[in-house]
């Protein structure tokens, strides 16, 4: 063998290894990701790998955020996006963008190994990306738009940056870590008639301000 | 109860089933009538679109390259080779294995680093640390003209939070000179300093210790998780 196939087997390789973050163009271009999906539904294993390296390094760090644990979190994007590759012949444009039929698909596979798993009580670390936390705590000093590629990850950041701090954190407990209201309130200490009040009211706000979005 | 002709109802109960606090029997009972509601799914796919983008407030990360492999495995789409040329069908881990350490492989990882790295063509020492079980977990690169040195985490075993990893220069005499505390993950470039890496270092090792490195002033106070001898290329 010659030391140029090697080293190009090699470059080929580690390729994954040389740069954890992905061009946010590409994760976030819905109508590539949507041509991507298309092929993965024709059986198109270029188009499968091309849309793995978009959206994986999202939906990893989204089930990491979820799990916690490295082989968990990786067992379940596995897992999610084994049925993407069976599903993507089920999948309709017109009834969800393709990054938010994944995130279900994937979410839903996380929450099942999360429910598979003995519960830790305590929820180390933040529950956002510290700098996504900054930028939603003061939208004035952190640009929104330059931490979030996808135009419906900024409009709902912007959305969330309108809530009360207690309420934003309430809704990202639950969503995260898949609590209950009474989990979110014993992690906020505070009643869970409050947080039921906080999450319904947070819900509404963020229908109102996203439907605003989109009229203008 | 018959939701269907409380459309307030319906879209605040989707709302909790899509955020995730409707739970128990509450949360099948809604499954159930999902199933025969289009408009009910409707109403659902709609909170979906609202609630899902939520997802990328947390920070990306790359997942592990045997991830991919084990999917293409499981679902057959990997492309086949000829049994003997187990370096396209093994992975990378079968060149870890090999021994990173030995000086040959050494060689052709900066071989590779070189063709790789197109901007950092002067890579003149590089170590690669592993770990008892002679697995690669980083690759630390120098650049002495630009004064750089770039450290990559490779398999490195995530730290538990409220420790650090930190950097050492050993030289052949004398104590462990600190070169950093390093980031959790991914690649890190940080300022080569001669003092901290001069001629006398032999050999890289990362420590595990308390949050933001050693509180010993002379070396690592935590156990030394990963070495690599620090080898000249150029």
């Amino acid at each position: 063998m010659q030391w140029r196939d090697i080293v190009n087997t090699l470059n080929v390789r580690l390729h994954p290894l040389r740069k954890s973050a992905v061009p946010d163009t590409l994760a976030t271009d819905s109508e590539q990701l949507s041509r991507w999906l298309h092929g993965v539904a024709q059986g198109d294993a270029g188009a499968f790998r091309s849309l793995y390296d978009a959206t994986s390094p999202k939906l990893f760090g989204y089930v990491l955020r979820i799990l916690g644990k490295r082989e968990l979190a990786e067992e379940a994007l596995q897992d999610g996006f084994f049925a993407i590759w069976h599903g993507a012949s089920s999948y309709q444009r017109q009834l969800a963008a393709p990054m938010t039929w994944m995130t279900t698909i994937v979410r839903n596979k996380a929450l099942d190994r999360l429910r598979g798993q003995v519960r830790d009580a305590d929820f180390d670390g933040p529950v956002f990306d510290p700098d996504i936390m900054q930028a939603l705590e003061d939208p004035h000093a952190t640009p929104i738009d330059a931490l979030l590629a996808s135009r419906d990850a900024r409009a709902l950041a912007v959305c969330m940056a309108a809530l009360d701090g207690l309420h934003r954190q309430a809704v990202g407990l639950a969503f995260f870590h898949d609590l209950s209201h009474s989990e979110v309130a014993q992690q906020l200490a505070v009643p869970i008639g409050t947080v039921k009040t906080w999450i319904r009211r947070s819900l509404e706000r963020l229908k109102t301000c996203l439907s605003k979005g989109e009229r203008a | 109860m018959n939701i269907r002709d409380n459309p307030a109802l319906c879209d605040k109960l989707a709302a909790e089933y899509v955020l995730g606090t409707l739970k128990g029997g509450a949360r099948r009972r809604f499954e159930t009538l999902l199933r025969d509601d289009a408009a009910l799914r409707r109403v659902r796919d709609e909170w979906q679109a609202r609630l899902m983008p939520m997802a990328e407030f947390a920070p990306s990360q790359a997942p592990r390259a045997q991830v991919w492999r084990a999917l293409e495995r499981r679902l057959g789409i990997g492309r086949r080779h000829a049994g003997w040329q187990f370096w396209r069908s093994e992975s990378l881990l079968l060149w870890r294995t090999l021994g990173l350490g030995s000086l040959a492989l050494t060689l052709l990882l900066a071989l590779m680093l070189r063709s790789t790295l197109v901007d950092t063509p002067h890579i003149d020492h590089l170590a690669a640390l592993t770990d008892e079980q002679a697995r690669t977990a980083l690759v630390i690169t120098a650049d002495s003209a630009a004064r750089r040195l770039e450290v990559r985490l490779l398999d490195a075993a995530p730290v538990a939070a409220g420790r650090s990893l930190q950097l050492w220069a050993v030289p052949k005499q004398g104590n462990p000179r600190s070169l950093a505390v390093l980031a959790g993950r991914g690649a890190q470039t940080l300022a080569l300093t001669r003092d901290a890496l001069g001629d006398d270092v032999a050999m890289l090792a990362v420590s595990l210790e308390p949050l933001g490195g050693s509180p010993k002033p002379d070396g690592p106070s935590g156990p030394i998780l990963y070495k690599g001898s620090w080898a000249r290329v150029q």
